[in-house]
């Protein structure tokens, strides 16, 4: 607390020249390049990434590709929706474990009703609805019943996988999915995915909320001082349950952009993008806006994942060592989470 | 026991000696020189007001403080108070039953004794519950507490609880010698009766050979309960004095150092303009029946000791804790809040006690921390005009006398006191009726305590009405037209400070008067 030290001595004076520009204030010119360099570490380690992989041997000829480069990024539309969902509720201090898996049930209900018929938006409102009562659950479990957040979320994920399974006993909807939507998913515009478009919408789309409405402002609060939002009349309960349902909302949508990509309801998938998805949540705190869970770091951290992964999938490494770099990625996110949540806020945030 | 009953003759030998202790915060003494004793089977009263220095006392006793001086005599061992640590006071026998409750609700008494002294475990590390059971049915025989191993402690008595707290902190010491007990503010929480049988369960313990040192806000319970009586006063010895020595009265005039008045009690309030808020009948939590009117332009001080009720008044008047009986109305219209934002609706404006756990936004910039809660206010069509924000956050750092480099600096580089203006002028920008204050200036320096005041007093001049609590009697009677005098939770004097000539030592005497004449 030694800025509290510094400062405190400004207040028996009216001195302008007492205040002292401290360290993390940014007026000095090393404190913000210190800042700069914070916030743009992470692009710059993907660059760096880009570079090693067009440079190595074994990737030389692969990595920097016109095809490589389109499929790594086409690859992470869905990913970075869902770290985007996941985002909404951990702004707030909570956790929503069960983005994949609500994807997962919704990917397979629109690819049913579409293979029967139904138009895309059908398929799309009916892919909202699965995971806007998904969210609404979760936010009534942690609001209502005070399961905690980890447990509601990570306890509904499993009963989604259950129903994927009784639904679908094991198999893939493949059959009737409309050209129009799989075209979509897997062809380009200007040389960039159809569904990149999409991802970059939703996240521009998410930062406008999380930003700009008193809505996304709330939640920052919230997440910054539970018992302080309280106390400025904030309906605390009622704003956490929204970012659950937000999140289930955009975790059912973006299945129909999995049908899309993949051609297929795949009951398989969707829990498998749960953990990547938070990973990148996580490590937004350390791009863009640092010390801060923020929508641009989060496609920051999406893109710098899916290099790692690409590049060591074209080195040919064996697939465990791509489980290790993610599983590490989540873990070293989580651990600058706090980190730099424990810098911003001059004190130990305390478990919530 | 074996030790028997200990008179008088055998103080010669005390238990407990502290003597020459000093201690300095920063530039002010808050210690200078205080010497005592226990001898063992004396209940040793520690007494005097807050910021007497006798809670710094307790924690350099405890080693959670070290003095800048002094020594400590325990049985024939001496310490330096300088060099005293946590875990020596706990190795020597200083054994301590703070304030806060420090057992655990929802264990049983078995697992609350054996939590600080650990279990009895078998070859494999498991618990012998047996044995557990049977130790501490031992120390509850011992001290006569009327409960069972295995009751869970929430399902007993506050004054129970308490005595198993005291338990726990002297089941080790049957065969060591003597040791000392610290009680600080033992009954603070207990209504009358339940304090009653803790102390006649501390008197038991005495009676017993146990040396005690006693520390209470209530007088009352001091002068019936105390062999000796130790008086401190800023920072100085003032005297010790027997048993039967000094009464009631006698011991208020040694605290405050001036002889008691008790001509001029209670007032009426002058009146100002028409009353904004005004309270009927409130109960809830500790507080109960409380009536009170402040009228525009007051600024009205609530003050009473710890465990008064104080915060709790005010909690219940925003809605930040349910109210179970009474009315509440702001300009004449009836608020019933069910949560904050209900009365922060009808004008109510609150600023808790604890700054850095309820009041800022930590990892926030002062923007975010002036705008916390009421950006809607900024918004329109459902953006957030940031040009908006920034200009009237820029205006209220200016008007409100912030200092901060930026408004996008983070509140937590901020000093204390500045953080606290930013709590304060995210409701002042909003003009609210009411100003619900808790402890507004504490552990902010002068210069931003007269600051603070002074927006007080602005708002106050605006037509708001103002309810403040604070512990310091000085400011309170410096900067408040009126003070309520709140007791066991409910008001018990109103006292117009202006027209009764009220100061700092007189509202002192009436907090700890044993009755106040309404």
């Amino acid at each position: 607390m030694s800025t509290a030290a510094n400062t405190s001595q400004q207040d028996s004076s009216f001195d302008p020249a007492a205040i002292a520009p401290g360290p993390p204030r940014g007026r000095s010119m090393p404190a913000r390049l210190v800042r700069y360099a914070e916030a743009y570490v992470l692009v710059a380690l993907t660059g760096m990434l880009v570079l090693l992989f067009s440079l190595l041997p074994a990737t030389r000829g692969t990595f920097p590709t016109v095809q490589n480069l389109q499929a790594t990024i086409g690859n992470q539309s869905v990913l970075a929706i869902l770290a985007l969902a996941v985002l909404v509720p951990l702004v707030a201090q909570s956790y929503d474990f069960s983005v994949g898996a609500t994807m997962g049930l919704s990917s397979i209900y629109a690819a049913t009703v579409l293979s029967h018929g139904a138009s895309i938006v059908v398929a799309l409102l009916l892919a909202v609805a699965i995971g806007v009562v998904i969210g609404a659950v979760n936010g009534l479990l942690v609001t209502r019943a005070r399961v905690s957040s980890l447990i509601a979320t990570l306890g509904m994920a499993t009963i989604i996988q259950g129903i994927v399974t009784w639904k679908t006993a094991g198999q893939s909807v493949v059959n009737g999915i409309p050209t129009s939507l799989t075209n979509f998913g897997s062809r380009n515009f200007l040389g960039i995915p159809w569904t990149v478009y999409v991802a970059l919408v939703v996240a521009a789309g998410a930062h406008y909320v999380l930003r700009h409405t008193p809505f996304g402002r709330n939640v920052y609060a919230l997440g910054s001082n539970r018992a302080s939002a309280h106390l400025v009349g904030l309906r605390v309960q009622r704003l956490t349950l929204s970012t659950f349902v937000i999140a289930g909302g955009l975790a059912g949508a973006v299945g129909v952009l999995q049908v899309a990509r993949s051609g297929a309801g795949n009951p398989q998938v969707g829990p498998g993008f749960t953990l990547p998805a938070l990973a990148a949540a996580f490590l937004s705190v350390v791009a863009i806006k640092p010390g801060r869970f923020n929508v641009w770091g989060a496609v920051v951290a999406i893109v710098f994942l899916a290099v790692l992964n690409s590049g060591l999938n074209l080195a040919g490494v064996d697939s465990y060592v791509t489980d290790f770099a993610n599983g590490l990625a989540l873990i070293v996110g989580v651990a600058l989470a706090g980190l730099f949540g424990r810098n911003r806020a001059g004190s130990d945030p305390g478990g919530s | 026991m074996g030790r028997g009953e200990v008179t008088p003759a055998e103080r010669a030998d005390p238990a407990l000696r502290a003597s020459g202790v000093v201690k300095d915060f920063a530039g002010t003494r808050a210690l200078d020189g205080v010497s005592f004793d226990v001898a063992p089977g004396e209940i040793h009263a520690l007494v005097g007001s807050n910021g007497s220095g006798k809670s710094t006392l307790v924690k350099i006793l405890a080693g959670v403080e070290t003095a800048d001086a002094g020594e400590l005599e325990l049985g024939r061992q001496r310490h330096d108070l300088r060099h005293f640590s946590t875990a020596l006071a706990r190795r020597e026998g200083l054994h301590f039953v703070h304030q806060q409750p420090t057992t655990f609700g929802d264990l049983t008494v078995a697992e609350n004794l054996a939590t600080s002294r650990g279990y009895e475990t078998g070859p494999l590390g498991g618990i012998r519950w047996r044995a557990l059971r049977r130790r501490v049915a031992g120390v509850l025989r011992r001290f006569e507490i009327d409960a069972g191993p295995d009751d869970v402690l929430d399902t007993l008595s506050p004054s129970t609880q308490t005595m198993v707290a005291i338990a726990r902190a002297l089941q080790d010491q049957e065969d060591e010698r003597g040791g000392v007990l610290v009680l600080d503010e033992p009954t603070a929480a207990l209504s009358a009766s339940e304090a009653e049988r803790v102390l006649d369960a501390i008197r038991r313990f005495a009676a017993q050979g146990q040396a005690i040192v006693f520390i209470s806000h209530r007088l009352e319970e001091i002068v019936r309960v105390a062999d000796r009586i130790t008086v401190l006063r800023d920072g100085r010895l003032v005297t010790t004095v027997e048993r039967h020595a000094v009464d009631h009265d006698g011991l208020v005039e040694l605290i405050v150092g001036r002889p008691l008045d008790r001509t001029a009690t209670a007032a009426l309030a002058p009146s100002f303009g028409a009353a904004v808020l005004q309270v009927r009948e409130l109960g809830g939590g500790r507080v109960h029946d409380v009536d009170a009117s402040i009228a525009a332009g007051e600024v009205v001080g609530l003050a009473g000791l710890t465990g008064s009720g104080r915060s709790t008044l005010l909690r219940l008047l925003f809605g930040a804790q349910q109210r179970t009986r009474g009315s509440i109305e702001v300009d004449g219209v009836p608020l019933a809040p069910r949560r904050p934002s209900d009365a922060i609706d009808a004008g109510v404006a609150y600023v808790p006690e604890d700054r850095l756990g309820q009041g800022v936004f930590p990892g926030m910039s002062v923007l975010e921390n002036l705008s916390a809660g009421f950006v809607a206010d900024y918004a329109r069509h459902g953006h957030v005009g940031e040009a908006r924000e920034r200009v009237a956050a820029v205006e209220a750092i200016e008007r409100y006398m912030i200092r901060t480099p930026s408004s996008l600096a983070p509140i937590t580089t901020l000093s204390g006191g500045n953080q606290q203006k930013v709590v304060l002028a995210r409701w002042l920008r909003r003009n609210p009726r009411v100003l619900l204050l808790d402890e507004p200036t504490q552990g902010v320096d002068v210069g931003a305590r007269a600051e603070l005041w002074h927006l007080i007093q602005t708002a106050a001049l605006a037509g708001a009405a103002a309810l403040v609590v604070s512990s310091d009697l000085e400011e309170l009677v410096q900067f408040c037209g009126r003070i309520l005098l709140l007791r066991d939770g409910t008001v018990c004097g109103d006292v117009d400070v202006i027209g009764s000539g009220l100061d700092a030592d007189r509202l002192n005497h009436l907090l700890h008067a044993e009755t106040v004449a309404a």
